[in-house]
């Protein structure tokens, strides 16, 4: 009996330094840098992993003025919350309405959306942006739409999973009390699917956060707002043209992952559950 | 009687459809229509509409003429195989240790391998080009630096080189994820079923055989998936550890530039490419899955 605890011991130390080395392994690109975002360009290239000898603030402050931060997490912001407002409402009602009708045309509605997710966006973004040029929308109000439609397939496919399995009941009861479609829709059949709302805002939030090509194709190097990305995309190839400004790319990678890394902090819980619930449907 | 009308139902849908038509089916059916014409982006060489410019299969023939193309077509299928098989392999293995834990400890390590991926590709490839130009480079494996490897310097400036670092790059970015659907796999399996193993006489390999593997099937399925369909369609990482220099090119970064390395652009040939790679993409996704649903047992 001693013997087997001595082993399982042993066992759990192993399991936890090779756990704790991979997640150091994990940390220390994060690490370097917070580190470097407070140096200049030499005491970055001669000591890369030292940390800062004083905080010096003044990079920060450069690089949040470089790439307007404030006007472009206010634009990624806004894109980011209104297709993630449209893609919920418009999605949820779509995929209740193909389990509630069971017709042909839902079925085959519901196919076609599920099979457009393997299409990749490089098949079409041509075409779409000469479309979208046409109709006047080559603009943000325009990039919103297209991530709605670009979402769609997603969380259509992950609120129609989910929706299989709400009885019908509660609505037949909904009815009788005299509630209209849309009381029933929004105050009966809302509600219960919070978990995979949780799950297309998070997975659709991501993506549409952190995209890059998109913006750069609709917004591109205008003289308009910018997104994040697309900002920090064009510091460095700008400043980029004679070897790499590590002293204006850190403190603005920095700024631009930081409001990511909070919300993280608080919603992790919420975060890893909803991805784990999109990945057992998906 | 049924109550849902379907007057009042289907106008609910209509949002969605329309969305849905206009972004996805009508632009990805323009695409595969003007990949048959010599289209320039804003205008039809030969006409005044892509009806008059029609060239049949040129573009397609051209396609697979194209060096880069053919390069960026045998670098992504290289990158793809490796990164796969890395990721499956790290993300396996950590949720198998984490699974050994106690469930509190087991998330915050969860919890710190999935923070990369939340960050986007560009951002994450500018701290990486750093890493393989400046540390690994000078502080780790340079001439001067702990041990001399050269193989393990200035990553982001060779063809081979810059594949394994995009696959470092990647797999720090992906474990995480991958770990969270694995874990899952590993929490519903009856403990019931290992113990009666035990009892058996099962050894611990023996039950990871016949017992944890075949029971983890599903999520090998949503895993592979998800990891092929991500390594093929990679493109923010791509461009931001090399931007497709030194032959770097994966397909993604070698549509979009296509329409640089001509004038005028070749949007006709840029369209056929995209044509192929998502033939290529709805492929390999299929027998993936039809492979991998096989072998998913039932309980």
């Amino acid at each position: 009996m001693i013997v087997q605890g001595q082993k399982r011991k042993d066992v759990w130390w192993v399991t936890h330094v090779l756990l704790g080395l991979l997640s150091i392994y994990t940390l220390v690109p994060l690490l370097l840098l917070f580190f470097n975002s407070f140096k200049s360009n030499n005491d970055i290239v001669t000591s890369p992993v030292a940390p800062p000898k004083v905080l010096d603030f003044s990079y920060l402050k450069n690089a949040i003025v470089q790439i307007h931060f404030f006007q472009a997490i206010g634009v990624t912001f806004i894109i980011t919350a209104c297709s993630l407002f449209l893609l919920v409402i418009i999605s949820s009602l779509a995929a209740w309405v193909m389990v509630r009708l069971k017709s042909r045309f839902s079925s085959i509605l519901y196919l076609s959306f599920a099979a457009a997710m393997l299409i990749p966006f490089q098949s079409l973004m041509y075409p779409l942006l000469n479309e979208f040029n046409f109709l006047g929308l080559k603009n943000i109000p325009g990039l919103i739409i297209m991530y709605c439609g670009f979402g769609m397939s997603m969380s259509v496919f992950l609120y129609h999973g989910f929706i299989k399995s709400v009885p019908q009941s509660l609505e037949e009861a909904a009815t009788i009390d005299g509630a209209n479609i849309f009381q029933m829709f929004f105050r009966v059949v809302f509600p219960l699917l919070k978990g995979t709302t949780v799950t297309v805002v998070i997975l659709n939030g991501m993506w549409i956060w952190n995209d890059y090509l998109l913006p750069f194709l609709v917004i591109g190097n205008s003289d308009g707002v910018k997104t994040l990305t697309l900002e920090l995309y064009f510091a460095k190839l700008i400043s980029g043209q004679y070897g790499n400004p590590w002293e204006l790319i850190f403190p603005a990678v920095l700024v631009t992952i930081l409001p990511i890394l909070i919300t993280y902090v608080f919603l992790q819980k919420y975060i890893i559950a909803g991805v784990a619930n999109g990945a057992v449907k998906g | 009687m049924n109550m849902y009308n379907k007057k009042r139902m289907i106008p609910l849908a209509l949002p969605a459809l329309v969305l849905f038509l206009g972004v996805v089916v009508i632009p990805f059916a323009i695409g595969v229509v003007y990949s048959f014409t010599s289209w320039r982006g804003s205008y039809f060489a030969g006409g005044d509409h892509f009806w008059q410019s029609f060239v049949g299969i040129e573009n397609y023939i051209k396609a697979f003429h194209t060096k880069k193309f053919i390069d960026s077509l045998v670098y992504t299928v290289k990158f793809t195989v490796v990164a796969v098989l890395v990721i499956t392999f790290f993300s396996l293995f950590v949720s198998l240790l984490a699974s050994r834990l106690k469930r509190g400890i087991a998330s915050f390590y969860r919890t710190i391998f999935f923070l990369p991926n939340l960050l986007g590709g560009l951002a994450l490839g500018y701290i990486w080009q750093f890493i393989f130009e400046i540390v690994y480079s000078k502080i780790l494996f340079g001439p001067q630096g702990l041990i001399s490897l050269p193989a393990l310097c200035n990553m982001t400036q060779n063809n081979t080189k810059a594949l394994f670092a995009l696959v470092l790059l990647f797999t720090w970015q992906m474990v995480g994820y991958m770990m969270i659907i694995f874990t899952i796999g590993l929490n519903n399996i009856p403990s019931e079923m290992v113990e009666a193993a035990r009892i058996d006489g099962a050894s611990n390999g023996q039950v990871f055989l016949h017992i944890t593997l075949p029971m983890l099937m599903p999520s090998f399925t949503i895993v592979l998936f998800l990891t092929l369909s991500k390594c093929f369609m990679l493109l923010d990482q791509n461009i931001a550890l090399t931007d497709g220099n030194f032959g770097t090119r994966l397909l993604a970064t070698q549509i979009l530039r296509t329409t640089r390395d001509s004038a005028p652009p070749d949007y006709g040939l840029a369209q056929a490419q995209a044509v192929i790679f998502f033939i290529l993409i709805a492929v390999v996704a299929l027998i993936q899955v039809s492979i991998t649903t096989k072998r998913e047992v039932e309980i």
